[in-house]
């Protein structure tokens, strides 16, 4: 039933202009009075159809209301989201995301949730992830080339396709070492991966990705107001998070395969050109404070900075005072 | 025991610099690298079974490794501490990346595995995170978790023990 949904949804989007009631019924194999159900319950979800006497069929406008035959409708990726899983709410996406990919699942498979209700960040630091107004996803991959140490990278590349997505609303986007988005100095979007590897080999990456869209001032948390917030706050525009989706899942797709291809050469340009606080002085927590100047990343990803005596440093793991 | 992979990284290294002669020995395992006419020859031999008092790397290592990237980060070759214990084990769980060790799932949270605890090849026994990727260490072997290496919040190397495993 569902995936006749999805044929049929798929069959439409890859369709210019009308479609017979007729031309669905035969290419879906079913009944010419299955397809007049299917399409009232897409009307239900949300969908906009165009019936027309004699010509069939026309999807005009996909409902914002998220699930799994909207966010797939014209999803243009060959693998990632092609197997997707949407929930109303869940605690955490990275937690049904790792169950999964011990079960197997495959490359590309994708977790997006309506709300979560324990949403992680660093150390599983809280996310605030309120149902309808932003995108919660994680996506399995299974890079077969890669070496765990250098799999951190895989953030760097979504950072970058993430920004370079949001760029076209048009946004002044940049990326705060190594994992988050942010707009005129807030946070808009945050990264987490997680990996489960072997000392040579990666078994899967579990790559978390959380962006605030639709929230308004006081959509925020009081805690949270004066260091996050949302495209609608930035733009004045709300968005609908189906196309959000599709355009962060084709550009990280896109990225994903230059970087397995052609390593991170390419995008640690990228990356540098779109760096928060790049030339500026910072302040490091390792062991103790000290003063360092943001010079750019290593080859690796690693972060580059100068210290107060001319020395250069690569920081891995580090806390850094913004 | 040095991974294949280990090994090339060190041929890569040492070929890329001056060092003619490099010995590095960890729990059984010897290799020694020779450069003669230009070329890298490899020595591979098993020592004893038993764990050998470790020695820190040969001091030539060092300075090239600082030459390349100044300051900190010899990442590809593991500092290791001059191991003066006499703890009996079997193998080594070592670090597979540059980051940060935490013990625990979350600060809240209690340890993944503390001395005493046993293991099997699926347990994880900690995280290591470098650049916000959170890596859950397996443990990869069946065993007693004999001694913790380092603490919590601890920067640890590429290959840097991390804890010692005795067959139960």
């Amino acid at each position: 039933m569902e995936s006749t949904r999805k044929q049929l949804i798929d069959f439409l989007s890859n369709h210019q202009g009308y479609v017979s009631g007729q031309e669905l019924s035969e290419q879906l194999n079913i009944s010419r009075s299955a397809v007049w159900k299917h399409m009232n319950h897409l009307k239900k979800e949300g969908y906009q159809i165009e019936g027309i006497t004699n010509k069939g069929y026309r999807i005009i406008e996909i409902p914002n209301q998220m699930n799994e035959s909207s966010l797939q409708w014209n999803l243009q990726t060959k693998w990632l989201g092609q197997s997707l899983i949407y929930k109303e709410s869940v605690r955490s996406t990275q937690l049904v995301a790792h169950d999964l990919a011990r079960k197997d699942a495959k490359q590309g498979s994708v977790i997006v949730a309506g709300e979560q209700t324990s949403g992680r960040g660093r150390m599983r630091r809280h996310w605030d992830s309120k149902a309808g107004l932003g995108l919660w996803f994680s996506s399995i991959l299974r890079p077969d080339n890669i070496e765990p140490k250098d799999a951190s990278q895989l953030t760097l590349v979504a950072a970058v396709a993430i920004a370079q997505y949001l760029e076209k609303f048009p946004v002044d986007v940049k990326i705060k070492w190594p994992n988050d988005l942010f707009l005129n100095g807030k946070k808009l979007a945050g990264i987490l991966t997680e990996m489960q590897a072997e000392q040579d080999a990666i078994q899967y990456i579990v790559l978390g990705i959380g962006m605030n869209i639709n929230h308004t001032q006081d959509d925020l948390h009081e805690t949270v107001k004066e260091k996050a917030t949302s495209l609608l706050i930035e733009t004045g525009e709300s968005f609908n998070l189906n196309e959000v989706l599709n355009g962060l899942l084709m550009n990280i797709e896109r990225k994903y395969e230059l970087f397995i291809e052609e390593g991170f050469h390419e995008i640690k340009h990228e990356w540098e050109q779109l760096a928060y606080k790049m030339g500026e002085w910072i302040i490091v927590k390792t062991h103790k404070e000290w003063q360092a100047q943001l010079i750019g990343i290593h080859e690796d990803g690693a972060l580059k900075v100068r210290d107060t005596d001319g020395q250069q440093h690569e920081l891995y793991s580090a806390e850094i005072l913004w | 025991m040095l991974k294949v992979q280990e090994v090339r990284e060190l041929i890569k290294l040492i070929d890329e610099s001056s060092i003619s002669d490099f010995t590095y020995e960890t729990n059984g395992t010897k290799v020694t690298l020779k450069k003669e006419q230009g070329e890298v020859v490899t020595v591979s031999k098993s020592v004893q079974e038993q764990p050998v008092q470790q020695e820190a790397p040969q001091p030539s290592a060092k300075p090239k490794v600082e030459k390349e990237e100044p300051k900190e980060e010899p990442k590809e070759v593991p500092a290791e501490e001059p191991a003066t214990t006499s703890t009996d084990f079997d193998h080594e769980i070592v670090s597979p990346m540059v980051g940060t060790f935490y013990a625990s799932p979350s600060p809240d949270d209690d340890s993944y595995v503390k001395v005493g605890d046993t293991v099997d090849a699926n347990s994880v026994v900690c995280i290591v995170e470098a650049m916000k990727l959170f890596n859950e260490i397996e443990a990869e072997v069946k065993g007693e978790i004999v001694e913790i290496l380092v603490d919590d919040g601890e920067l640890v190397e590429y290959g840097q023990p991390l804890f010692r495993v005795k067959n139960k």
